[in-house]
């Protein structure tokens, strides 16, 4: 079965269309038939086998197109779109999280910047007033229709809208779009906003992590404790935490793209998960190293008071530069790990089928992987097994996908063949959206 | 008329085509795949699509004979499989009076007259007596056959569970005789309006296949197929008005039998635009509701655009 038609299937069924393994069958037994280079005729045979009602055919004619569109801009097969697929279905995260089996969506790049794609398809909306003094300054280019002059109007909406997007952010980093060029100080401006976000999300945990540092009560003892007493619990045992294999596995995705969000998230999640005691810190491009004690010692750093001033001299456009713990920068933490190829073309298979056979492999009942990554794979084989595999010992994935939304799955990105496996899904393309997937963890906790 | 067909969708669009029938590349997929899986076909669509016309095409593109089960309320097994031929059977039990007063002269007593009778055949529940249904004779036909289940959304839901039961092994028990089998496995379609809805159990068993009212192409294809005296500019404008009225609220939606019919009346008083007194006096023919009629009359300029 063609796995893409598998995943049609489920989200058929996420969807409320009943389908039955006998009319799956009938459906591959369809297209052995009609072969698959008619794209009306495989249409034709999914839809008389899957879709066998009036009411199910709009649903179905929706996710067709979604799943099987004709290929846009570089991206040949994938095509799905989030939320909607995975609304109706399966675990559910809490906030931000996604169920399982929610998709990423092909789509031209859009969400980067609203205000530039309503510009360019000549919508405004009524209300925002920002959204209005943009429509004002198209109104204002639009003279003339040469092709030249076109693109020349188009390129200076974009940059208005640029300034636009710039001046929302201004309000608040923890909003600033990572994927976006960032200077060194913009960053450091950025990281400031780290401790307010931690504050925010102990607060929010601090119950369960208490609770969960001193046990639970612990009842079959309390009885067998208190036989001499009477049966009054005089004695109250608690059932302290074994200590375990790995509970938590962060999987980071350290390449160009996803540095800074990695740096971030790094410096987030390690207020929460002690690298080395009850966390384990994976770096990757290609292969992953294990960098819990680099990542356990830069968080270190940071906790002590500060012994040296912040390098000043900024050694480069690194990314990473401006997330510093103690004075040691991201981007030097990442440069000083052995063993780690920061110019290699990131490959999510490998990184995946290198931690299914090493000990750090996450499993049990109670261990969490968390993925940091856009998984852009570079067209390398993405092998989904070795997620499935991974998720299927640990009791959950969490995914924070450092990219807007609009953006998952596109061109390279394998990502469509991983969230089925993962448990949450986040959108992590600003800071906020990385405390939502620490948070998220921490409810794991 | 028997010539083997070879099956593929494009054959089967162009015997479509070649028998009046515009047939779109879905339908021919979905015939195809009925064809290559074996599997009984369920057409739904609003009535006056053609639906049972393409079971009809499908059993004439094969050469082989239609058999019709018709659904109404009330339709039971006994109608739709078979019967046994009470005025025949009354016949023989007659015969058997005279017969075995001969046959059991010789006998002394009862009980060796039993033993005779047990001795000779039982044809009383055989062959000869059995009424087959469209069920039925679809089942035994020595050639294969097309088994059109029309309006199958009229039966009752009992009847439903028992096509299901023959649709799913083509094999019928009747307690006198034992199971029968098909001997060649036909080719079976059923049509619904939708009125009802129909089990998931049948659904599963059947391929689907929505037919819904003709694209504006489509349709002026059609009516270009069948009245060929009408202008081009008449047949867009009256396929216009039909598709317009469709998506207005009208009482009878006008089929597709009917836009033709209209646009046959069109060519009889020989029109040559869709004006007040033509449609006064050619629209009984596309719509059968006298306050449809009197509401598009009243102003008919909102169907022309």
């Amino acid at each position: 079965m063609i796995p893409a038609v598998a995943r049609f299937v489920d989200a058929l069924r996420d969807e409320g269309v009943p389908v039955s393994p006998a009319e799956v069958l009938d459906a591959a037994r369809a297209l052995d038939a009609v072969g698959l280079e008619d794209r009306a005729r495989f249409r034709a045979a999914l839809r008389a086998t899957l879709a066998k009602g009036r009411a199910h055919l709009p649903r179905f004619d929706r996710l067709f197109d979604r799943f099987f569109a004709a290929p846009a801009r570089g991206s040949a097969r994938r095509g799905e779109k989030p939320g909607e697929a995975g609304a109706g279905g399966a675990r559910a995260g809490g906030e931000g999280g996604e169920a399982k089996r929610s998709r990423p969506r092909e789509e031209p790049r859009r969400g980067a910047c609203p205000a530039r794609d309503r510009a360019r398809e000549g919508k405004t909306g009524a209300g925002d007033e920002r959204r209005e003094r943009l429509r004002r300054a198209i109104a204002r280019l639009g003279e003339g229709d040469s092709r030249r002059e076109g693109r020349l109007r188009r390129v200076r909406v974009e940059r208005e809208a640029h300034a636009e997007a710039r001046g929302a952010v201004e309000r608040d980093p923890s909003r600033r779009d990572l994927t976006r060029p960032m200077t060194t100080d913009e960053e450091r401006r950025v990281a400031r906003e780290v401790p307010r976000l931690v504050r925010e999300i102990r607060l929010r945990a601090g119950r369960r992590l208490a609770r969960a540092r001193r046990g639970r009560l612990w009842i079959r003892r309390l009885f067998r404790e208190n036989i001499s007493l009477g049966g009054i619990p005089f004695v109250l045992p608690f059932r302290r935490r074994r200590p375990r294999r790995p509970r938590v596995v962060l999987l980071v995705d350290v390449s160009y793209s996803t540095a800074r969000a990695a740096g971030y998230f790094l410096a987030m999640a390690t207020e929460f998960v002690v690298a080395g005691r009850d966390a384990r810190v994976l770096a990757f491009v290609d292969r992953p190293v294990d960098a819990t004690r680099a990542v356990a010692a830069w968080a270190r750093r940071g906790r002590r008071p500060a012994t040296q001033a912040p390098r000043s001299a900024p050694r480069g456009r690194r990314r990473g530069e401006g997330i510093e713990s103690g004075g040691l920068s991201f981007a030097d933490l990442l440069e000083s790990l052995p063993g780690l190829n920061l110019a290699a073309p990131s490959d999510y298979g490998r990184a995946f089928h290198a931690l299914l056979h090493s000990h750090l492999r996450p499993g049990g009942r109670d261990s969490v992987l968390v993925v940091l990554g856009d998984a852009r794979t570079n067209r390398f084989d993405p092998l989904p097994w070795a997620v499935e595999e991974v998720s299927r010992r640990a009791r959950a994935v969490l995914w924070l996908v450092p990219e807007p939304r609009s953006r998952w799955g596109t061109a390279d990105s394998a990502l469509a063949d991983y969230l089925p496996y993962a448990d949450v899904v986040v959108e992590a393309r600003d800071l906020a959206g990385l405390a939502r997937g620490v948070a998220e963890l921490v409810r794991r906790l | 008329m028997s010539k083997p067909l070879a099956i593929t969708p494009e054959a089967i669009e162009a015997a479509f085509q070649e028998r009046g029938f515009v047939c779109t590349g879905e339908v021919a997929t979905t015939l195809f795949l009925a064809e290559t899986l074996g599997k009984p076909l369920l057409l739904e669509g609003p009535p006056g699509v053609g639906k049972t016309e393409i079971a009809k095409l499908w059993a004439e593109v094969h050469g082989s004979d239609l058999i019709r089960l018709q659904c109404y309320e009330g339709l039971d097994e006994a109608k739709a499989l078979y019967e046994w031929s009470y005025g025949k059977q009354i016949l023989y039990a007659q015969l058997l009076r005279d017969k075995t007063g001969d046959l059991l002269s010789g006998a002394a007593d009862l009980r060796s007259a039993m033993a005779m009778l047990r001795g000779e055949a039982d044809g009383f529940f055989s062959r000869d007596f059995l009424l087959p249904r469209p069920l039925l004779s679809a089942i035994t036909s020595e050639k294969p056959v097309v088994l059109l289940v029309d309006e199958v959304d009229r039966s009752d839901e009992e009847f439903e569970a028992f096509l299901l039961e023959v649709l799913s092994d083509y094999q019928v028990s009747i307690p006198e005789l034992g199971t029968v089998h098909a001997r060649h496995r036909p080719r079976v379609v059923l049509t619904s309006n939708d009125t009802r809805d129909l089990s998931d159990a049948l659904r599963r068993r059947c391929l689907y296949l929505y037919v819904d009212y003709p694209s504006f192409e489509d349709e002026i294809r059609i009516v270009e197929s069948r009245v060929p005296g009408l202008s081009v500019a008449l047949t867009e404008r009256l396929v216009r008005f039909a598709q317009s009225l469709r998506k207005a609220d009208v009482k009878k939606a006008p089929a597709i039998a009917e836009v033709v019919d209209w646009a046959l009346a069109l060519v009889a008083v020989g029109a040559d635009g869709l004006s007040a007194s033509v449609l006064r006096r050619t629209l009984g023919v596309l719509l059968k509701n006298r306050e449809d009629v009197e509401r598009v009359l009243a102003d008919p300029s909102r169907f022309r655009t």
